[in-house]
């Protein structure tokens, strides 16, 4: 049985995260306050942008873009159910008609993912296009910089959330024991 | 140390508090930094709200979901909504300051007030509910 379950010799049970109801809830004020780093740091470009900018590039809609997609991606990663994914498809007894249901939380979830990656891959886009290319120097690539800063920040703080979330599932499990 | 005092100090923390945030605005002429206070007024809020719903909720015939002890979604949501409020109100000053529309000084006190204000409202919220648990206990 255990043989059967594990590809590696290092199994996950090892790895397992500390129990505990104030870790779970100081993780999920972590992830609101990374969040609010993130948000911030592009408020604060757009506002450098707009008052003591010297130079003639401004933050328009293009640079609020992979915001936008990373906001997205972390509220439809974080607010699907994931007890819906672990389902086994084959387990019949327990799954009897959820399959398609686990399904489709998978793509929805892949979706949220996508969206994620796709927004800390825009801000390095925006970053490289919009001011490496063109040879700007400090306060000006900053604008650029805090663009990565944000979506870095969010994608730490879905992260976190996430761990938190599962931190809080394994505390149940062992009451329910 | 009895209520009366406790209810005396912490008003003259808040006291001190706005007045810092206040005298940031004042001493340097722009009003700016006054939205911090929304913000850490704003701050406790969330939990408080999760809170009474939690305790509004009949748990006696929820038992389907068998995670009893879990905190629900909305608990979760208005904690992290919470730890947002908080650092905007730091960050709020810091990105004023960043862009020159206010000065270092004005900065400096904001952040300080803002927290002032923050900790004393979590700490009178904390005795409040403190001396709930001491009527529980003595009185069922």
């Amino acid at each position: 049985m255990e043989h059967s379950n594990h590809l590696f010799r290092f199994n996950a049970s090892m790895f397992k995260l500390p129990k505990s109801a104030k870790l779970r809830s100081f993780g999920v004020y972590l992830s609101g306050a990374l969040y609010a780093i993130g948000f911030w740091s592009i408020v604060d470009a757009a506002i450098f942008s707009k008052t003591v900018n010297a130079s003639d590039v401004h933050v328009t809609f293009v640079d609020w873009i992979p915001f936008i997609c990373s906001s997205l991606g972390m509220l439809i990663v974080n607010s699907i159910e994931k007890s819906n994914l672990f389902v086994d498809s084959n387990n019949s007894f327990l799954s009897s008609g959820s399959g398609t249901n686990a399904w489709a939380a998978r793509v929805i979830l892949f979706c949220g993912f996508s969206l994620l990656a796709g927004g800390l891959a825009g801000s390095f886009m925006v970053l490289i296009l919009k001011f490496l290319l063109k040879h700007y120097t400090f306060p000006t690539l900053g604008m650029g910089v805090s663009n990565i800063i944000c979506n870095g920040c969010i994608m730490l703080s879905c992260v976190v959330l996430w761990l938190s979330q599962n931190i809080e599932d394994e505390y149940s499990y062992s009451l329910a024991l | 140390m009895n209520p009366l005092n406790k209810i005396i100090f912490l008003s003259a923390f808040l006291a001190s508090g706005f007045l810092l945030i206040l005298l940031s605005c004042a001493l340097y002429d722009s009003y700016k930094t006054l939205w911090v206070i929304l913000i850490f007024l704003l701050a406790p809020l969330p939990n408080i709200v999760a809170s009474s719903i939690d305790a509004s909720r009949d748990n006696f015939l929820t038992f389907n979901n068998n995670d009893g002890n879990a905190p629900s979604p909305v608990q979760e949501f208005c904690k992290s909504l919470t730890g947002f409020f908080i650092v905007s109100g730091i960050s709020l000053p810091l990105t004023f300051y960043h862009s020159r529309l206010i000065e270092l000084g004005a900065m400096v006190m904001s952040i300080t007030g803002g927290l002032i204000v923050y900790v004393d409202i979590v700490v009178f919220i904390w005795f409040f509910s403190e001396d709930e648990d001491e009527n529980d206990d003595f009185n069922f």
